[in-house]
């Protein structure tokens, strides 16, 4: 799971509602790939990126060198864009937890796919 | 099938003149090379046409038919040799071409090279090709089989290079026309296919061919392959360009949905750099697969709720050189975590069969899908028969709009975290319905803002279904 998946995915727990995101990220198994630099694509990402989500993330991720947020003329600054490359698409989480904030509940990732089905009682249908 | 003689045209652009569609099969002529030809995404297979006729009058009496039949190969015996030595001609152009490459010469050279043989090619000879969308599976042996053991794709590269070169071998080692061995593969539908079976006629063409030229017959490994097919619209025979069939994809270890059709839809639902496309029922991936691998600049998201199927299709990303393209999640179609309004694009095989009732789950995913697509996102949808006429049936008779209008008001907004949404969705099916001033298409889906933009219905083999694309609108109205 990349952390562009991660700052996509929120907590469906019953009642939950907005509160469920951004969901609390523990790794336990990391890799990090590289992966072909597409600036236009990353520029285009970076509108919707949730910033504190990505944040909070990479800090638990300790990663270094995360932009805190975009520079004005983003598109055209290569040096962000490269840096954003690489905490967006090129770590993987293969192995860790992802927790709703709000009721608290884990949801495994295992060999890089998180598992976010819940049982009947949790749903909200 | 109109829609994919569009994007057969839509592929052959530059190239393409004369195109007739005709049941299934699309008939073009073009200068293109077999290398450019190979990469067509939208056909099942290939044929180089020999003949095209009017249908056999099935009613005359067997004799007269078997006749015709006979004619067929004795009436004009130049357009087989013409054929046959067209297409030894491609197969060399087509080896030509691969051997140029690896060797890396200037592509200046390459280009002259392609040109002149193209004019002569024009001038002696029209190339008529036929493409057909069915699968028919003729061929005896599928290479195929053997390459789906392996695991790299530059292995089956490699091989399916080695094939055209066996291909050319064993046509150049037919230096004259007696030499050569073949193979009648026969098909026959409709009015004619009652009074003699596939076999009877393939027997008769396959005698005719060897009293005419003398070639032997290779049950099991001819140089040449010939295909006929007889039906109420037309007679037709051709040769098979590629061993395997076209939709047989070397970067596709193990295909779920039929790649032609993935492919299609994939190319309808319009991805662009950076677009969030995803798959909330992807099973192994083919969708995914062949969008990542025609529009690398998307963002790919698949999810399912079988492990064995997450498993396949995470095999099938490693063998097609994709697992940085496209993500994986296990989740529930029915409950996606993700909020609103944050998928640009959603390209999804609605499962058939009777494990997904018609009703309240397909509306349920209907549902979710809608909730976190954007305002102006694209949905295309494979549905069955059934699930088709069920959403045509329930949009026609009201439009639900959307009473609390909470969910749509911010068009601009990239991703709304609606704090009313949950409460929203099931509110919005059982609100008051009003005869809106807007048209009521009917195919519309009972949702307020998903309109419908085209249907093409489409041969699964035995099956038909419907590519259906939708986008969604503001709720808000006009």
């Amino acid at each position: 799971m990349k952390l562009l998946t991660h700052n996509l995915l929120s907590s469906h727990v019953r009642g939950v509602g907005p509160r469920g995101f951004p969901l609390r990220l523990q790794a336990t198994e990391v890799r990090v790939n590289p992966v072909e630099f597409n600036p236009d694509f990353v520029a285009r990402m970076i509108p919707k990126v949730e910033w504190a989500a990505l944040l909070e993330a990479a800090d638990t991720l300790h990663l270094a060198e995360v932009p805190r947020a975009p520079t004005e003329g983003y598109e055209h600054d290569e040096d962000f864009l490269r840096k954003m490359h690489h905490v967006l698409l090129e770590v993987e989480v293969l192995e860790g937890t992802l927790q709703c904030p709000e009721s608290g509940r884990l949801f495994p990732i295992s060999r890089g796919i998180p598992n976010m089905l819940l049982n009947d009682e949790e749903t909200e249908t | 099938m109109p829609a994919l003689a569009e994007l057969v045209l839509e592929e052959e652009k530059d190239v393409t003149e004369k195109v007739e569609y005709v049941s299934g099969k699309v008939f073009f002529t073009t200068c293109s090379d077999l290398n450019m030809l190979k990469k067509l995404k939208s056909a099942e297979r290939l044929f180089l046409l020999i003949k095209k006729l009017f249908p056999f009058t099935a009613s005359s009496s067997k004799g007269k038919i078997l006749n015709e039949v006979q004619q067929l190969v004795n009436n004009d015996p130049r357009s087989w040799l013409d054929a046959i030595s067209t297409w030894k001609n491609l197969l060399k152009l087509g080896v030509r071409e691969e051997l140029s490459q690896r060797d890396a010469k200037p592509p200046k050279r390459k280009m002259r090279e392609n040109e002149t043989i193209i004019a002569k090619k024009l001038k002696t000879e029209e190339i008529q090709k036929i493409e057909e969308n069915h699968r028919e599976c003729q061929l005896e042996e599928q290479t195929e089989d053997t390459l789906e053991q392996r695991d790299s794709t530059t292995r089956r590269d490699k091989l399916e290079k080695e094939e055209i070169q066996k291909e050319v071998e064993k046509a150049a080692g037919a230096h004259s026309q007696e030499d050569l061995t073949f193979r009648v593969s026969c098909r026959c539908t409709g009015t004619i296919g009652k009074v003699f079976t596939s076999q009877e006629v393939g027997r008769i063409i396959g005698i005719a061919l060897m009293k005419q030229f003398g070639w032997k017959a290779d049950l099991r490994n001819p140089n040449l392959e010939i295909f006929v097919h007889l039906n109420d619209i037309y007679t037709v025979a051709g040769i098979p360009m590629f061993r395997a069939p076209l939709a047989s994809r070397t970067y596709i270890k193990t295909a779920g949905l039929r790649s032609t059709i993935a492919w299609a839809m994939a190319s309808l639902a319009e991805i662009k750099v950076g677009t969030f496309v995803l798959d909330p029922m992807c099973g192994l991936g083919t969708i995914l697969l062949e969008a990542a691998k025609e529009w690398p600049d998307g963002y790919y998201v698949g999810a399912d709720v079988s492990d064995s199927q997450l498993l396949g299709a995470w095999d099938n990303l490693k063998a097609a050189g994709l697992n940085d393209k496209i993500e994986l999640l296990k989740v529930s179609a029915i409950e996606l975590p993700l909020p609103s309004e944050s998928i640009d694009i959603i390209i999804s095989d609605i499962p058939f069969g009777k494990k997904f009732k018609l009703g309240k789950d397909i509306k349920t995913i209907l549902q979710e899908m809608e909730r976190v697509l954007h305002v102006g996102g694209t949905i295309v949808l494979l549905l069955s028969k059934d699930h088709h006429r069920l959403l045509k049936d329930c949009g026609g008779s009201h439009m639900p709009l959307d009473s609390k209008g909470t969910h749509a008001n911010e068009p601009g907004i990239k991703k709304c975290l609606n704090p009313e949404e949950k409460t929203d969705t099931s509110e919005r099916v059982t609100s008051s319905y009003e005869a809106g001033n807007r048209e009521c298409s009917d195919k519309m889906l009972p949702f307020g803002s998903l309109v419908p933009v085209e249907c093409y219905e489409v041969s699964l083999g035995k099956t038909n279904a419907f590519i259906c694309k939708y986008k969604k609108s503001s709720a808000s109205g006009p």
